[in-house]
């Protein structure tokens, strides 16, 4: 068995490698998936429904919005029928807000085993993410069958929903790392949370299409509503399984350079106050 | 010269205490340097609150020094508190997955060691129950298991080794000198002297985040003593650690029932001990325990155990009564913990000093009295000629 020589120095931003801190977390490739299974074990194992509840809230949620759009005789899906058409954005939409809400408080949430035991401690929000993206996945399989009920096939556009998903889990594993590691100072990030989210939710082209967005705001007020990653991920997300189109590659792109930003940044901060989170958590 | 294992370099480490984050700066470490050779055990011993944890957590990672550098050659497996990650709803198998990993095992290793470990920890016929349904015993003494199954290069224990029965401290010790055996360097914290003494090669000596002495564990531990009585108590420094564990010990006192006055007690005779605490906020189950020390200090002569006790905030007494006390005459020193019932986890010690004069009673030479009737059997008469029993005696 090899040594490995361990150094541990005062904290500074300088000293944090991100490819040293994954090669660090390479040998917890176990850790990381034990606690998966159990993330994803516990949290049905003393329900009665199970595993269905993953696809229960994005499926509430496209009951509720397509009665109230029936009541105001509206309907922004165009040619698609406008269940799908929610649903068909519900889906990634609920594994970003549900995997947010609790990798985000995955630091706070574990607090004892944080000042016991030393492992990278990026583990606890991932596993979380994992947790979510299987949710997703489920998600997708009722997403399939309510195509199949609207009879409405997927064309070849729909390989465009595979950068889609992982530039969003990308961007989510960011926003969650930064987050986390703001909230073991400031507890205000979780009490935050909910209307963060009932915010974000309706800031994002998700019961509406983002073409209605392009046709009703000026170019400026476009491009700043597109910063926003979910515009583009979401998008695309419906346009290639539900709409047979091609993603709108502005608000695409826009979204990937954000997220390729913000994963390196959100991750170095993170590990810089992995150092002391024992201390303050 | 064997490499170093663990170089301690200049270290300090500072927190910020208080209700309001940030008000009041307070060193737990300043300045210290240790070094460790390999295949060497290191043992640290000193007062609560100074330092020793903090220490600990920043040689296993748990958290980064404020000034200086550590560095570490080795695996390093550090123990800290048995059941680190245990979850309540997993079977015990499952949580010997969890717990391991955690500790930085693969899952091929950990099922590979599975079978030693359960049987280790004696919980065989209850792997695949949820471990909220264990005792606190099985619980612990699984926790226990799977770490003394890591094959370390380093290994760090924090008190943890005063856990379970004695049949299972003694497996635990053995498992530890076969550890030693194979060439792991050790780093022991422990209020146990004795077995400070008996473990290490060297033993370091903080006070108030400093070094106060290194050296030979028998010197070191002389040295502790001497400090100990020469300022028993003094006021004031167990706060940090009371603000974290919620209860400290404020003072053990003994007294001859039968003499109030006296501030000693007599061999045979009856003796109580009060032991009063302050709590801060309420706390779960706690057992208090309280030891016998001979007079050097370090031989643990007994140990009393309360059992389950719900305590009361802000604070309360707890009184050990002794019908008989089987010390011979001398003097001997006292000590009591407070321990978490579930993980055995020690939350307060009793630092001052205690001192316990035993005069002569009904033992007056030997290593102690055995209560005890006697009666004069003759060959002819039967048993009635001189009969008696020593507690109907005065005692000289």
């Amino acid at each position: 068995m090899s040594r490995p020589t361990v150094v541990y120095e005062p904290p500074a931003l300088r000293h944090i490698h991100p490819i040293a801190a994954l090669r660090g977390l390479r040998q917890f490739l176990d850790l990381f998936v034990t606690l998966s299974l159990h993330r994803i074990n516990v949290r049905y194992k003393q329900s009665r429904l199970g595993l269905l509840w993953a696809v229960l809230q994005p499926l509430a949620m496209m009951v509720v919005f397509t009665l109230m759009f029936t009541l105001v005789r509206a309907n922004p899906g165009g040619p698609v029928p406008f269940p799908l058409f929610a649903y068909a954005a519900l889906v990634p939409w609920t594994m970003f807000s549900s995997g947010l809400t609790s990798a985000s408080s995955a630091l706070t949430s574990h607090a004892s085993l944080l000042t016991k035991v030393a492992f990278p401690r990026e583990i606890l929000p991932l596993t979380y993410i994992v947790a979510a993206v299987v949710d997703f996945l489920l998600g997708t399989l009722v997403l399939g069958a309510l195509m199949l009920w609207f009879d409405v096939s997927p064309g070849w556009p729909a390989f465009w929903a595979v950068p889609a998903i992982i530039i969003l889990i990308a961007f989510l594993i960011g926003v969650a790392f930064l987050l986390a590691a703001v909230q073991v100072r400031y507890r205000d990030v979780g009490l935050a949370m909910p209307v963060l989210l009932q915010v974000w939710l309706f800031a994002s082209p998700v019961l509406y299409s983002l073409d209605a967005v392009k046709a009703t705001l000026s170019r400026p007020l476009y491009f700043i509503y597109t910063i926003n990653p979910l515009a583009g991920i979401v998008e695309t997300f419906r346009r290639a399984l539900v709409l047979h189109q091609a993603p709108d590659y502005g608000s695409l792109v826009t979204a990937a350079i954000i997220a390729g930003l913000l994963l390196p940044i959100a991750y170095v901060y993170f590990k810089y106050v992995e150092l002391t989170v024992a201390d303050t958590v | 010269m064997s490499p170093l294992d663990i170089s301690v370099q200049h270290v300090g480490k500072q927190y910020r205490i208080g209700a309001a984050r940030g008000k009041t700066p307070f060193w737990a470490l300043r300045d210290v340097n240790i070094d460790v050779a390999r295949g060497t055990s290191l043992g640290i011993i000193g007062r609560n609150g100074a330092g020793k944890s903090t220490l600990f957590k920043l040689l296993a990672g748990i958290t980064a020094p404020t000034t200086g550098r550590i560095v570490l050659h080795g695996r390093v497996a550090a123990l800290i508190e048995v059941g680190s990650g245990f979850h309540p709803e997993l079977t015990g198998r499952e949580n010997v997955f969890l717990s391991g990993s955690l500790l930085g095992m693969k899952r091929r290793e950990i099922a590979s060691k599975l079978n030693r470990i359960v049987e280790f920890a004696g919980v065989e016929g209850f792997i695949d129950t949820p471990v909220k349904w264990y005792s606190s015993g099985m619980y612990v003494r699984l926790g226990f298991a799977i770490a003394a199954h890591l094959e370390p290069h380093i290994l760090l224990v924090d008190e943890v080794l005063a856990v379970g029965d004695a049949e299972f401290q003694g497996r635990c010790l053995q498992r530890i000198h076969e550890l030693k055996a194979q060439g792991t360097t050790n780093l022991f914290i422990s209020h146990d002297l004795t077995a400070i003494e008996r473990l290490c090669d060297s033993a370091v000596l903080l006070e108030r985040g400093e070094i106060g002495a290194t050296g030979a564990p028998a010197d070191v531990v002389a040295t502790y003593h001497r400090r100990i009585i020469a300022h028993a108590n003094a006021p004031g420094e167990p706060v940090a650690a009371a603000l974290k564990s919620g209860i400290t010990v404020t003072n053990l006192a003994t007294q001859d029932p039968a003499a109030p006055d006296s501030v000693s007690c007599r061999s045979g005779g009856a003796l109580a001990v009060s032991l009063k605490y302050e709590a801060t906020r309420p706390l779960p189950p706690v057992e208090f325990e309280l030891r016998f020390y001979a007079v050097d200090g370090t031989t643990r002569i007994a140990t009393l155990r309360t059992g389950e006790v719900h305590v009361d905030v802000p604070g309360g007494t707890i009184e050990f009564t002794i019908a008989s006390l089987p010390l011979s005459p001398g003097a001997y020193f006292l000590g009591a913990i407070v321990r978490d019932l579930a993980s055995a986890k020690a939350l307060a010690w009793w630092d001052g000093e205690t001192r316990l004069h035993v005069q002569e009673g009904r033992a007056r030479t030997g290593e102690y009295h055995i209560p005890h009737t006697w009666r004069h059997v003759q060959a002819d008469a039967g048993e009635r000629t001189a009969a008696g029993s020593v507690r109907s005696k005065p005692a000289g």
